[in-house]
């Protein structure tokens, strides 16, 4: 049911989000055409590294590889790695897990105008193979009253994942880009110990039939769609200013030759 | 800068959204005990006596005094091989007690660091003495959250 709560609202916004990007607008200006490789860029998810920073339960820290093609779709490439050190609430029992996670998947940006801004919606396929420890120090018979402290370690995790995405993306400067998104996942495959369900899986997040997360992702975007036309080039001023000049000719042109017809009349 | 805002708004909002969301989901049905039940001639019956059962060598009382029992719930130990209990029943003019020796292997059970650790038993093998039980047939062995009967106790058409 959530599932297809979710797609509605995906569906919907997605119908709804010409008009909020202002592509209703009437534009005669000739459609620009992005070249096919359009970019290639590298990321990092800055909520990952924050949430480590700030000394959150889990977190998952996390880089991504992505190409552009045509502006439009964006095939891409994550991995990462999940880390989770949980303290039972009102237990003595501790999770942990540290183990690499993969996503593959593709982005397709519904912003029709080429204006730096990426509305994205997009999908993703994720994988984990994780060793979780559990241990409760005050393990105890409650009947027979014998406590003795329960250590399980390496115990092994095999987790495979839908993600849908849903996200915005900004030309900061230059070749900086800053996006997020928010993503609904849902578990396709688990394989893990008899003994108990781990608590957080690396790259998912917490353990259930589906979840959601997000990433804030600060992006580097090198390639022709990190200067568009209209805005500053990448690497220069150089070209600005060759860009510049030849307006500057282009217009000195434009200005003498009514000049040079009014002298001949004359 | 009107975008940009609304970008950084949005963001905030989102992020706070992520980081509020946290659940502690624990089984509610979380007693781990093996159920037995009492048959004699084939058919369940409430014993008329009343019932004491007590782990042997040891002063821990399972069942005390109960009267028109048909159904045990006992608890299992979590670290010993195999238990001992003794069923004493008891009425006005008799008192008869009856041993039973339940060999099992135990495993832990988790859920979440915020949920009480569990154990589940898996029944190997079951033997009796024969005062008022006449026999005893393991129909569930594997003792875990789930409501089914793991033991029937076959009592001796006399030993009402």
């Amino acid at each position: 049911m959530k599932i297809f709560r979710f797609i509605s609202i995906l569906l919907l916004i997605s119908l709804v989000s010409p008009n909020i990007w202002g592509q209703n607008k009437k534009d005669n200006a000739p459609k620009e055409k992005a070249p096919l490789l359009s970019g290639v860029g590298v990321g990092i998810d800055l909520c990952g590294l924050a949430m480590k920073g700030v000394g959150a339960r889990f977190a998952n820290m996390e880089i991504c590889g992505r190409v552009g093609l045509k502006e439009k779709f964006f095939p891409i490439f994550e991995i990462g790695i999940g880390d989770c050190t949980r303290n039972g609430g009102e237990t003595t029992n501790v999770f942990s897990t540290r183990a690499p996670y993969w996503r593959i998947g593709m982005d397709y940006n519904i912003n029709k105008k080429m204006n730096g801004n990426r509305f994205l919606v997009g999908v993703r396929y994720g994988f984990s193979r994780y060793n979780y420890d559990f241990s409760s120090p005050d393990f105890a018979d409650p009947v027979y009253g014998i406590g003795k402290p329960l250590l399980l370690e390496s115990l092994k995790g095999n987790n495979q994942w839908l993600e849908l995405c849903i996200g915005f993306e900004t030309r900061l400067w230059s070749i900086v880009r800053l996006g997020y998104n928010i993503r609904y996942k849902t578990r396709t495959l688990q394989s893990v110990s008899e003994l108990g369900e781990p608590y957080f899986v690396p790259g998912f997040g917490k353990n259930d039939n589906n979840t959601f997360g997000g990433t804030v992702y600060l992006t580097f975007d090198v390639g022709k769609s990190a200067h568009l036309k209209g805005q500053k080039s990448l690497f220069g001023k150089r070209k600005n200013k060759e860009e510049d000049k030849s307006k500057e000719a282009d217009t000195s042109t434009e200005e003498t030759t009514p000049r040079a017809a009014k002298r001949r009349q004359q | 800068m009107k975008q940009k805002k609304g970008f950084f708004l949005a963001l905030l909002f989102t992020l706070a959204g992520i980081c509020g969301c946290d659940t502690i989901d624990c089984t509610l049905n979380n007693t781990v005990v093996m159920r037995c039940n009492f048959y004699k001639d084939g058919k369940s019956v409430q014993l008329n006596g009343t019932l004491t059962i007590t782990a042997a060598d040891t002063t821990i009382v399972l069942l005390n005094r109960e009267s028109s029992v048909s159904t045990l719930k006992l608890a299992l130990s979590y670290f010993n091989a195999a238990d001992t209990l003794l069923l004493n029943i008891s009425g006005d003019d008799y008192k008869y007690t009856d041993t039973l020796w339940i060999e099992k292997t135990s495993y832990t059970h988790f859920e979440s660091p915020d949920c009480p650790v569990n154990m589940f038993h898996n029944i190997t093998e079951i033997k009796s003495t024969h005062i008022f039980i006449d026999s005893v047939t393991i129909t569930q062995p594997d003792v875990n959250f789930a409501e089914h009967e793991n033991l029937q106790i076959h009592l001796y058409s006399s030993a009402d």
